[in-house]
């Protein structure tokens, strides 16, 4: 929704040519990446990616169906750890 | 009372407003069909001839998803997202708003009925 056809999905360009590059040696290592913004196209898939959080890394391998989806969808930027201090209380956002 | 897309009977209403009652289709879905087949809107749904009422069905199943169908899409659609742990699945996990709606107040087709939490003291504490 929302952007325009005619441009095509938003690809991080220096991360498209890291993912180019991995797949000619065929090298496995995690791309660690800050491009939330980018679109997740058919070329990253079975490709790990390090999608930053604003914190850290989050380890991200791409599967057929997450094409269309933005990297950044994968990594959550925020913690819910729940209210009230008294008892405790399961975790209601399961890590992933 | 009329039959339209397996089991929807739309009864004394207007056309145009007895077809939303079939689970897919809106005013603007159903004005469409209506316009296409030529039926006027301002007739009541039981005045509609058999002709008229096979042929909407007709063009409802060819060009809508609609009823199980579009409730089948739709929970795929939700388990896919639940699976590859996107944002939005995990928004449908947690039942909360899935589309960056505030979620201080509110929210509450999504999170249900208000579940007040009190801030309880320990008895011991409030002896002392």
């Amino acid at each position: 929704m929302g952007r325009s056809v005619k441009k095509g999905p938003f690809v991080d360009s220096k991360l498209l040519k890291k993912v180019l590059k991995q797949k000619g040696t065929g090298g496995k290592d995690p791309i660690r990446t800050w491009a939330r913004s980018c679109t997740i196209i058919p070329e990253f898939i079975s490709h790990t990616f390090l999608v930053h959080n604003g914190k850290s890394f989050n380890k991200l391998f791409v599967m057929e169906d997450m094409v269309g989806h933005k990297l950044g969808e994968f990594a959550p930027t925020r913690i819910f750890r729940g209210h009230g201090g008294g008892r405790k209380k399961e975790a209601t956002k399961p890590g992933s | 009372m009329p039959r339209i897309a397996g089991v929807d009977i739309p009864a004394e209403k207007g056309i145009e407003i007895a077809l939303t009652y079939i689970y897919g289709i809106g005013r603007k879905l159903s004005r469409d069909a209506l316009k296409a087949l030529g039926i006027k809107e301002n007739i009541r749904a039981k005045n509609i001839s058999e002709d008229e009422l096979s042929a909407l069905g007709a063009y409802i199943e060819k060009n809508f998803t609609v009823e199980g169908q579009l409730r089948r899409q739709e929970s795929q659609n939700m388990s896919r997202m639940k699976n590859i742990g996107c944002y939005r699945g995990l928004r449908h996990r947690m039942g909360l708003p899935v589309r960056g709606q505030r979620t201080r107040t509110n929210a509450r087709t999504r999170k249900g009925k208000r579940r007040t939490v009190s801030v309880k003291k320990s008895v011991k504490e409030m002896k002392g």
